[in-house]
């Protein structure tokens, strides 16, 4: 029998799995969801999100591949290239996923139908846009009851939003502290006190805590629930998600490019060797750009059909990186925010619900541009640490651009700062890097003093 | 302290305020409605007007 490997973001929900076959990702539904998952189909449910390309579509598989007793139908859903979670996420991504859910519910009421969870877990960034992708979500809707997954939708999605609305900052760390969503409890004292004069804000944070505080339980047969209130309910979420924004901000680097196309030729010539070489290594399918910036060279990678994760720890550079990607439709392009010096670590039960960002990595192609300075300076990362990360990450080639001490930037690294970067010169980047990779190309870019490596792996 | 509500299933708190906050909406709502009509009602009696006034 072929080796199934259950994963493990899904064994909490009974009325199904994912499980990895032979490097393909298949979705089990148990029996126990027999009844819900033939509505889903039968209402058309299915056919009108994925038509809408809200839903991620799946191939449906008559076979019982994991040997499980409790079968009853195996799903192949369309491959994700990569899988990112919310606290990589920008704001506006974040916002997107919520308003999805939104729609997707709205969908599901009209085919009787209700989301029993809502969690941006079960959303990821696919082909340019955010996607659902959990199918097991569906269940047949019950007039008379309230929405179960209205405190999840508030406490996981409301919440961050509103808290980086009113305090005017990213805020993504909160929910890799609290993956399952901020508490309303916490989110009623770490809001301002004007929230509470938001009507919507007031009643689906302020009073919502208010409520979840009481240990009452009612009873459930004398209080009847009804559509139209639920609809009233998704209309309110709806227009206070769409007045949340995340007001524009200099960043550190967001006028990187502006400045840097002002060193001479110093862009066009860098593009124009990295165009060379990607010319030489045709056989890159993936690629991660890391210090992405606004995302000029993952434009270049994903010209050439490379699918490419473009990473940043600024998530202002990676919002406007998505807003620009959202209007282009570019499908080969991920936005990701990553801290290289603190990449995401593992999350949830036994630490593997939700893996590692360097577990998830695995690229034919890592291209590091005008970042080592930051890793080799601002965070005193040796050499010798630097090649295993960036051996972690690619699988193949990595071109890396190496930044002189004597180079502008770096001297503004270095302003306030006692220099005991002995070590760092081009020489020993080198003879460092050449330990773990085979320097195979190498270029000066114009009068900048930086040079670009093209090397393989050993 | 708040041992004693880590026994009730998390989403009961939510079924009473859900109706709470849905009864409250569904008020504003009807008066947003009738609001919203009004303004329609004399944005189509304007358009009209529009239409017949002499170019």
């Amino acid at each position: 029998m072929k080796h199934v490997e259950q994963l493990h973001s899904s064994y909490r929900d009974p009325s199904g799995f994912m499980f990895k076959m032979e490097g393909v990702y298949y979705r089990q539904v148990n029996n126990f969801f027999k009844k819900d998952f033939d509505h889903f189909i039968s209402s058309g449910c299915y056919d009108e999100l994925v038509k809408t390309g809200l839903l991620i579509p799946h191939e449906t598989i008559n076979e019982n591949l994991t040997g499980s007793a409790d079968w009853y139908q195996t799903l192949k859903p369309e491959q994700l290239q990569f899988v990112s979670y919310p606290y990589e996420w920008s704001f506006d991504m974040l916002k997107d996923a919520a308003l999805l859910t939104l729609n997707i519910l709205k969908k599901a009421l009209e085919k009787g139908m209700i989301l029993k969870d809502a969690t941006p877990y079960n959303i990821q960034f696919h082909r340019g846009r955010m996607v659902f992708i959990d199918t097991l979500s569906f269940e047949i809707y019950n007039e008379e009851e309230p929405w179960v997954a209205y405190r999840q939708f508030c406490e996981s999605f409301l919440g961050p939003l509103l808290l980086m609305h009113y305090k005017k900052t990213p805020l993504q760390q909160l929910m890799l502290a609290w993956p399952d969503g901020i508490p309303l409890s916490a989110l009623q004292v770490l809001l301002p006190a004007k929230s509470r004069f938001s009507f919507h804000t007031y009643l689906h944070i302020h009073l919502n805590a208010k409520f979840n505080k009481k240990p009452k339980s009612p009873n459930k047969q004398t209080i009847r629930f009804s559509r139209k209130k639920l609809n009233n309910l998704i209309d309110s979420l709806e227009i206070l998600i769409k007045k949340l924004r995340l007001p524009p901000h200099t960043s550190t680097w967001s006028a990187y490019y502006e400045e840097a196309a002002e060193r001479s030729n110093y862009l066009t010539e860098k593009k124009r060797i990295i165009i060379e070489w990607l010319d030489k290594i045709d056989s890159v399918k993936t690629a991660a750009d890391l210090g992405a910036n606004n995302g000029e060279f993952s434009y270049l990678l994903a010209e050439k059909k490379i699918t490419t994760l473009a990473g940043d720890f600024d998530p202002y550079c990676i919002n406007d990186l998505y807003n620009n990607l959202k209007n282009k439709n570019n499908q080969n392009i991920l936005p990701l925010l990553v801290d290289l010096s603190n990449p995401t670590p593992a999350t949830g039960f036994n630490n593997e619900e939700r893996p590692s960002f360097l577990s998830r990595c695995k690229f034919d192609l890592l291209i590091a541009l005008a970042l080592i300075h930051h890793l080799a300076v601002s965070k005193n990362i040796p050499f010798s640490k630097l090649i295993e990360l960036f051996g972690l990450i690619t699988t193949k080639y990595l071109i890396i651009e190496f930044v002189p001490k004597s180079d502008e930037k770096v001297q503004l690294l270095l302003q306030n700062r006692k220099d005991i970067f002995t070590n760092y010169n081009s020489q020993e980047f080198e003879k460092y890097f050449e330990k773990r990779f085979k320097i195979t190309s190498k270029a000066p870019i114009a009068d900048s003093g930086r040079t670009l490596y093209l090397m393989e792996k050993k | 302290m708040m041992m004693h509500w880590l026994y009730i299933d998390p989403g009961s708190g939510s079924y009473l305020v859900q109706l709470i906050i849905a009864g409250v909406l569904g008020i504003v709502f009807f008066f947003r409605n009738i609001k919203n009509y009004i303004k329609a009602f004399f944005t189509r009696s304007n358009r009209k007007t529009d239409k017949n006034s002499p170019s």
